[in-house]
């Protein structure tokens, strides 16, 4: 199954910690981070990069209970619970917001193409 | 490589983020007049009661529209909480003047939607939008009328109750009928 995903995927965008993908086949994104991969939808890839920036690093710095120090997302779309530390939460931050530019950029190209087509 | 956001839907985020923030908006002034025909009901006020609890069931229609055009769109219309709703008031006309406070409101968020939708190209939602743009003259017209009237009548001795039953007579457009 795994094998079968990674076939036609597109890297969106790069960072040492992790990746983002985009499958042209199954219309799916796959984020890889710490060797796990989880394919989302685009609708419940947007929700999960909102919940990835929703998520307060300052009360997590700041607030010294122990469950303060991880964010849980247990999203139902996906079977995978995260549990982030700060430095995780930072990371995908990153991956997810240079993603997010990507496509961004993308649809700028793809709007712009048919104008001047 | 495809577009799959675009596929998705054609509102951009920030559109879909705005409308999504409006039907939590007209959600709430579907409560806050809800509220307000409650006052107006124990107090006595019987026709502005009536008023305001149909109003209340206007907004409500305000929101299904928008909510109805995200999903329409292809994108994720919210359930909208709503919090923090006034249940007391200090006056009968403190009511209405907090009903016009509340219109201009939405007005300048329409205005401001509106902007953003110019500013991105997307003059799908900007024409979706003239309708509430016009309604909304229409509702401040109506809540300003209605507190004219309470300078109009006054409110000393039988004033109010005379205010009262004007209310619901009060529309948009029908002056030199
Ligand atoms: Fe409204
Ligand atoms: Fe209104």
């Amino acid at each position: 199954m795994q094998a079968k995903i990674n076939t036609h995927l597109i890297e969106i965008f790069k960072t040492e910690f992790g990746s983002i993908y985009q499958c042209d086949q199954t219309n799916h994104f796959i984020l890889e981070y710490a060797g796990r991969f989880t394919a989302f939808k685009p609708t419940n890839f947007i929700d999960f990069t909102k919940r990835v920036f929703a998520i307060n690093l300052h009360d997590m710095a700041s607030n010294t209970a122990r469950h303060a120090d991880i964010a849980i997302l247990m999203p139902l779309y996906t079977e995978t619970c995260f549990l982030l530390t700060m430095s995780d939460t930072i990371r995908l931050q990153r991956i997810l917001g240079g993603a997010k530019t990507i496509l961004h950029l993308n649809t700028l190209l793809k709007t712009s193409q048919l104008q001047f087509a | 490589m495809k577009d799959l956001l675009r596929l998705r839907t054609s509102l951009t985020e920030e559109i879909e983020t705005l409308l999504n923030e409006q039907i939590k908006v007209e959600a709430y002034s579907s409560s806050l007049y809800l509220a307000m025909s409650s006052w107006c009901d124990r107090n006595g006020y019987d026709n502005s009661a009536g008023y305001l609890e149909k109003q209340s069931g206007e907004e409500r229609e305000h929101m299904l529209k928008l909510f109805r055009y995200v999903n329409d769109l292809g994108g994720s219309a919210v359930s909208p909480e709503v919090i923090n709703i006034p249940q007391e008031f200090d006056s009968f006309k403190g009511v209405f003047e907090m009903a016009l406070q509340q219109e201009i409101q939405v007005t300048s968020n329409f205005n401001r939607i509106a902007d953003r939708c110019q500013k991105a190209n997307d003059y799908v939602t900007f024409q979706f939008l003239q309708w509430f743009l016009k309604e909304q003259v229409e509702e401040e017209y109506v809540a300003r009328r209605i507190l004219e009237l309470f300078e109009v009548i006054g409110e000393e001795g039988t004033g109010r109750w005379e205010i009262d039953k004007h209310i619901p007579k009060v529309s948009f457009g029908i002056s030199g009928e």
